[in-house]
């Protein structure tokens, strides 16, 4: 029992700190990838042969690109990219340096997934809705998303579950985080209980996150 | 108020070029219900997606009263859709919206003024008789009630045109009469124009004032329903009016009476009755009728009374039995024993 509290009086701050870090590093690459994400996941629907944008040199470049972004690793991508990060956010470590890596590795994922989610919608509502005069930019929002929100949300359950694993390596650039906390402490300090109660914690959000996506999918599912 | 001029719509597949509609003339009048009626294949979901250009034809002009919709842009093209609507075999509702909101939503997106839509939602939830149901989810309803929630969505733009692709193909034969009737009632209460295709002979003679009968892309036959009932000329129209009552009729006894005689279905319109005539037919010819059949069939305008018969009799005095009818106006086919 002492153990325990003196485990917890001496770790707190670090698990503290290390989880506002992932929370900071998710919350801000998440919602940065959705809005890059989802137009592009819509593109890569509406510009195959027989949709409302049909343009296939669009749908063929944007296919390409996403297939060779996600071929590669997450870490070899930290690297890659620095350049890259430097022009955008002005530096490549920290937090901010580790949020343009992670939306590059998580957007065309979920631009996937969301491609598969809205390719499930019946053409046959859509049909319906342009049989009746609606303009396809309303079709997007108010039949295509509208229909395909409960397989959104389990895509961005799993997009947030993955960008967890993934800021796990932020730790490489200094941006901390709950990986990064177990790896240092746990692996090459030795300290293997931090690393039990990080991997703990990190089981924890992982269900929770997962359990909250699923029912909020349920509950979106009307049929 | 629809017009087709020389449609044609070609498809250009892997496999080849599939000519799925051919050279359609159709003139329908304001007001009508036009029935296209054709086997699986033949045509008739291109042609009437080529009617809101869904489908672009590859030739070919499509008139809607005046205006000429294979001319419009897309904007004017858009506008002009809001006043032609279109149920489906499948329904097509929005499955994460209620009743309610599956009609207010295309409302609300063709911009009908906000304080208006509550009141026509609830407008035409009443005319298709939902509204204990209009918080419900489609999952939760019936095809009968789904098509009748289509239907509402459809008539709460307040078309002039309805075009519906086999809205009833999915429904038992019960739920199909009242989906039928809910149409008539949509046509005489609102003078709703329809185009509806369908492969069954049932609805063409139920609800539709005129028909075509389409075959492998082309129109092969165009009629009055009453006219066609009676003097059907093509072998598919032939075909399709057999398929009305023929479970009915017992094949075995039919095949047994044609080896001695012949068959005949005779139609019968308002004016003629029935009755008489046959026995008529029996004192002035030498033959003896045999009523196989008989039926009277509600057409939208009036009725019809069909009768399969046998004659038994001499060629000729068959022959002559069956002019007589002929002057008496009575429509006379062969009956093919299938
Ligand atoms: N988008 C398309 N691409 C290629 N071929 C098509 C397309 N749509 C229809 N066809 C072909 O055109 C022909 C007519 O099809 P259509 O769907 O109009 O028939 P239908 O009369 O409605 O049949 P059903 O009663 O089965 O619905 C068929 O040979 C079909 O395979
Ligand atoms: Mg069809």
């Amino acid at each position: 029992m002492e153990r325990i509290e003196q485990f917890i009086e001496q770790w707190l701050p670090y698990i503290t700190k290390a989880s506002i870090e992932t929370f900071q590093m998710v919350s801000v690459s998440l919602v940065i990838s959705i809005i890059i994400g989802i137009p592009l996941g819509v593109l890569l629907v509406l510009t195959r042969p027989g949709q409302a944008w049909e343009n296939n040199f669009i749908y063929q470049v944007l296919n390409v690109l996403i297939n060779i972004i996600r071929s590669i690793p997450f870490i070899i991508l930290l690297f890659f990219l620095i350049p890259f990060t430097k022009a955008i956010v002005g530096t490549t470590i920290g937090v901010r340096g580790v949020i343009v890596p992670l939306v590059v590795y998580t957007a065309p994922y979920l631009a996937r997934l969301l491609e598969t989610s809205l390719l499930e919608v019946d053409e046959g509502v859509k049909e319906a809705y342009q049989a009746m005069g609606i303009k396809t930019h309303q079709i997007i929002w108010h039949v295509i998303l509208r229909e395909a929100r409960s397989s959104i949300v389990l895509g961005l359950t799993i997009v947030t579950v993955g960008l967890i694993g993934a800021t796990a390596m932020a730790g490489l650039v200094g941006a901390g985080g709950l990986g990064d906390l177990a790896y240092r402490f746990g692996h090459i300090r030795y300290e293997v209980d931090v690393m039990y109660a990080t991997v703990i914690i990190l089981i924890i959000i992982v269900q929770t996150i997962q359990t909250i996506g699923n029912k909020l999918a349920a509950y979106l599912k009307k049929d | 108020m629809i017009t087709l001029e020389n449609v044609s719509k070609t498809f250009y597949t892997k496999k080849g070029q599939v000519d799925a509609v051919k050279n359609v003339n159709l003139k329908i009048k304001k007001g009508e219900i036009h029935g296209v009626i054709g086997h699986s294949g033949a045509g008739k979901s291109t042609l009437i997606r080529c009617v809101n250009l869904l489908e672009r034809p590859t030739s070919g002009k499509v008139y809607i009263g005046e205006d000429e919709l294979t001319a419009l842009n897309k904007t004017a093209l858009q506008e002009k859709r809001k006043k032609i609507g279109m149920i489906f075999q499948g329904f097509n509702l929005l499955k994460t919206a209620t009743v309610y909101d599956n009609i207010a939503l295309p409302l609300q997106l063709t911009g009908v003024a906000k304080d208006e839509i509550p009141k026509r939602v609830d407008q035409y939830i009443d005319i298709v008789g939902l509204s204990e149901r209009k918080n419900a989810y489609p999952a939760q309803l019936s095809g009968g009630q789904k098509q009748r929630v289509a239907i509402a969505r459809a008539l709460a733009l307040e078309p002039e045109i309805l075009l519906s692709d086999e809205a009833t193909s999915a429904l038992d034969p019960e739920t199909t009469e009242s989906i039928l009737d809910l149409l008539l009632k949509i046509n005489r209460e609102f003078g709703i124009t329809i185009l509806l295709i369908t492969h069954e002979m049932h609805v063409i003679q139920r609800i539709c004032d005129s028909v075509s009968v389409m075959e492998d892309g082309e129109i092969v036959e165009q009629n009055r329903v009453a006219d066609i009932f009676i003097d059907p000329k093509h072998p598919t129209t032939k075909k399709f009016l057999n398929t009305l009552n023929e479970e009915q009729i017992n094949q075995f006894l039919l095949s047994e009476l044609a080896e001695k005689g012949s068959v005949f279905r005779l139609t019968f319109t308002g004016a003629t009755t029935s009755e008489p005539i046959i026995a008529l037919l029996s004192q002035q010819y030498d033959v003896k009728p045999n009523i196989i059949h008989a039926d009277v069939t509600q057409l939208k305008d009036g009725v019809i009374g069909r009768l399969v018969i046998h004659l038994d009799g001499d060629q000729s005095d068959v022959e002559k039995a069956l002019t007589f009818l002929r002057e008496q106006g009575v429509g006379i086919a062969a009956w093919e024993v299938a």
